[in-house]
């Protein structure tokens, strides 16, 4: 009797997992769905149609399209480098190191991700123009740290205060310069946080839409904002829109994959202290 | 190979005073041994003699050489800490092997292979040498920190209780296998424990560290028979020292000591030093120190024993400790294995007068003992 009881709650369980798949996985496969009609079969029709591939090449080949993907690459890329180049070293000393108001400055730092991005786009739109980073990489960039600068800092000094100050101690002891101790001991220790948060910020950043829509025009133009440009005036074109969509998603799902080990145990080992 | 000196070192955590004016010589080839209570302050003292912590005021000193500026890396130190400090994403291999590939110390693999093996059989953890610290238990972590501090060969090797955590049959053969290392190897050591077993039977000397100072310096057997207060005589020695308040009162020639709980009164046995440091003292009010195993008892009534009732017992494995209360007193005595006796039945219990050491009773301070001339002819001998 157990053992049928056992079966029926397993039948069940996997059921509602197959419902919750359904239910989160539709949409993307309607996404992909799209990219393969024609605009005159995108009302008409739901599963059944005539694939073409010409949506794909209308915005892969014959727009500006691989320049706004590598923009999105070169100005997310770039705020996640930044964000570890500075972050990671600001995580230590806030882990590490005894200074006035410490508390107040990490606090400072999460609260960037407090307000709304619409609330402080328009000041510092003003700001961008008079500074002249209104559109260029390094302005975005810049921006961008209000993202993923935070994220970083949190996680990756909860993976610093794990690590016993006497590992430090016994590797000075050993004969280790400091950043042979930071690049030997340390580095290899926050790794699983270091990844996931900075693959998280990545994806963040690679997704944020307010900040380049407003700080940037032209000449910079990630893609979450060039997706908008299939939108015209008189006609919509879905199809295209859905590949830009989709290959715009491309990059975040392979990196999560990719490292798919590393995200959830990341973000949560540091978070619990033992 | 190496001499360490502190002199006047003070080291202080904001308002707090880890380290107060502390004046230290470790001579060559020492076992030197920090004794002292939780929160003493010693292993704050082996952080300023490695570097990881730099004094306010005072200096260290190596091997004669004054290394305050000098970052711990380049001191040539090996530590033992306390939590074991080991590596985590590292085998035991690569954590034992960790000071022989720094840049500073470097040594070709095959010279650290022959190392690791050596240390690791030495330590027992040969069959260890793949596993990651997270899959050790405590004692083997242990054993792991204190082979990758002995894999070297140091100005001087700093032990913060690197036997706290050992269970209590391998503790005692790492006790006598670390003192068979440290005569091999021939260095300079530092050894921190809270452990009096420990203290008494490892070091060539003991600094009593107490409140961030140093309280006494000596070899065990010297502090353990002449301990400069009652705090030390405490520490020393398990159980605990007795501490008998009574008042000494001189008639003629002798001397009597009267017990503040009671009326008893002993008479003590004539010694003449003893007698003329007394005087000298002019401390009427005293604290007689008497070791458990100068305390007699019986559960008959007897001549000159003094009435007391058992507040507890407890058996120590080939021993058991009695302790009798009389009034507001309780006494500490040793008895053999075996004794039935019930809580609260009457005891009967004598002083063996002529083991006693006396202490002021105001400032709990040493005033002299029976035998001193005999104890310092042993010190001197001891210290050769």
């Amino acid at each position: 009797m157990n053992k049928s009881k056992g079966r029926l709650s397993a039948i069940l369980q996997n059921g509602l997992l197959v419902i919750y798949a359904i239910f989160a996985l539709f949409p993307l496969v309607w996404m992909v769905i799209l990219t393969f009609k024609a605009d005159s079969q995108m009302f008409t029709t739901t599963f059944i149609f005539t694939p073409t591939l010409d949506n794909y090449n209308e915005v892969l080949f014959k727009s500006d399209y691989v320049k706004y993907f590598i923009d999105s690459i070169i100005v997310a890329g770039g705020a996640v480098i930044v964000s570890i180049l500075a972050g990671v070293p600001a995580a230590y000393a806030l882990a590490r190191y005894d200074f006035k108001k410490k508390e107040d400055i990490a606090f400072q730092i999460l609260s960037f991700k407090f307000a709304p991005e619409i609330l402080v786009v328009l000041p510092l739109f003003m700001i961008y123009q008079k500074l002249g980073i209104y559109d260029t990489y390094f302005g975005l960039i810049w921006v961008y740290q209000l993202i993923s600068m935070p994220l970083l800092i949190w996680v990756v000094r909860g993976y610093f205060e794990d690590i016993s100050v006497e590992i430090e101690h016994a590797a000075q002891v050993d004969g280790y310069s400091w950043w042979q101790i930071f690049f030997k001991m340390l580095l290899p220790l926050i790794k699983p946080g270091l990844v996931a948060a900075a693959l998280l910020a990545f994806i963040f950043a690679w997704n944020s839409f307010t900040f380049p829509l407003m700080l940037s025009g032209t000449s910079v133009q990630p893609i979450t904002v060039a997706a908008t440009k299939y939108l015209a005036s008189d006609s919509v074109h879905y199809g295209q829109m859905a590949v830009a969509a989709t290959v715009s998603a491309l990059p975040a799902v392979i990196f999560a994959l990719c490292i798919q080990k590393h995200l959830v145990r990341g973000l949560s080992f540091g978070a619990v202290k033992g | 190979m190496a001499r360490i000196q502190l002199e006047k070192v003070t080291k202080k955590f904001g308002n707090v005073t880890a380290l107060n004016g502390i004046d230290l010589d470790v001579k060559d080839k020492e076992f030197f041994i920090l004794f002292g209570p939780a929160g003493a302050g010693k292993t704050t003292m082996l952080n300023n003699i490695a570097g990881i912590q730099i004094p306010e005021e005072g200096v260290v000193k190596i091997g004669g050489e004054v290394v305050n500026q000098i970052d711990p890396a380049h001191r040539n130190t090996a530590m033992v800490f306390e939590n074991y400090a080991l590596y985590p994403h590292m085998n035991v291999y690569d954590n034992i092997a960790s000071p022989l590939r720094s840049p500073l110390y470097k040594k070709d693999e095959e010279t650290i292979k022959k190392a690791v093996d050596r240390v690791a059989k030495m330590m027992k953890i040969d069959y260890l040498l793949e596993r990651l610290p997270s899959q050790l238990s405590n004692g083997q972590k242990q054993r792991v920190a204190l082979g990758r501090a002995l894999v070297r060969e140091p100005n001087v090797f700093l032990m913060d209780e690197p036997l706290a955590h050992l269970d209590a049959k391998l503790r005692n053969a790492m006790r006598t296998e670390l003192k068979e290392i440290q005569v091999n190897f021939e260095t300079t050591s530092i050894y921190v424990t809270h452990d009096f077993m420990e203290a008494m039977s490892l070091g060539d000397r003991i600094a009593i560290v107490d409140h961030g100072e140093i309280v006494q310096i000596g070899t065990g057997d010297a502090i353990y028979y002449m301990p400069c207060n009652e705090f030390v005589a405490q520490l020393m020695g398990d159980p605990e020292i007795n501490l008998i308040p009574g008042t000494l009162k001189k008639k003629e020639n002798k001397y009597f000591f009267t017990l503040d709980e009671g009326v008893a009164e002993y008479q003590l046995p004539a010694e003449e030093d003893l007698f003329k440091k007394l005087e000298d003292s002019e401390s009427e009010k005293v604290d007689l120190g008497l070791r458990p195993q100068h305390v007699k008892y019986s559960f008959e009534p007897m001549e000159g024993f003094l009435k007391c009732t058992v507040y507890s017992y407890e058996s120590i494995g080939n021993k058991s400790v009695i302790i009798a209360q009389y009034k507001n007193l309780q006494i500490r005595m040793i008895a053999p294995n075996g004794v039935t006796l019930k809580l609260d039945q009457d005891i009967y219990v004598n002083f063996l007068l002529e083991h006693s050491l006396f202490f002021r009773a105001e400032t709990k301070e040493y005033i002299s003992r029976y035998n001193e001339a005999g104890i310092l002819a042993l010190e001197k001998e001891q210290e050769g």
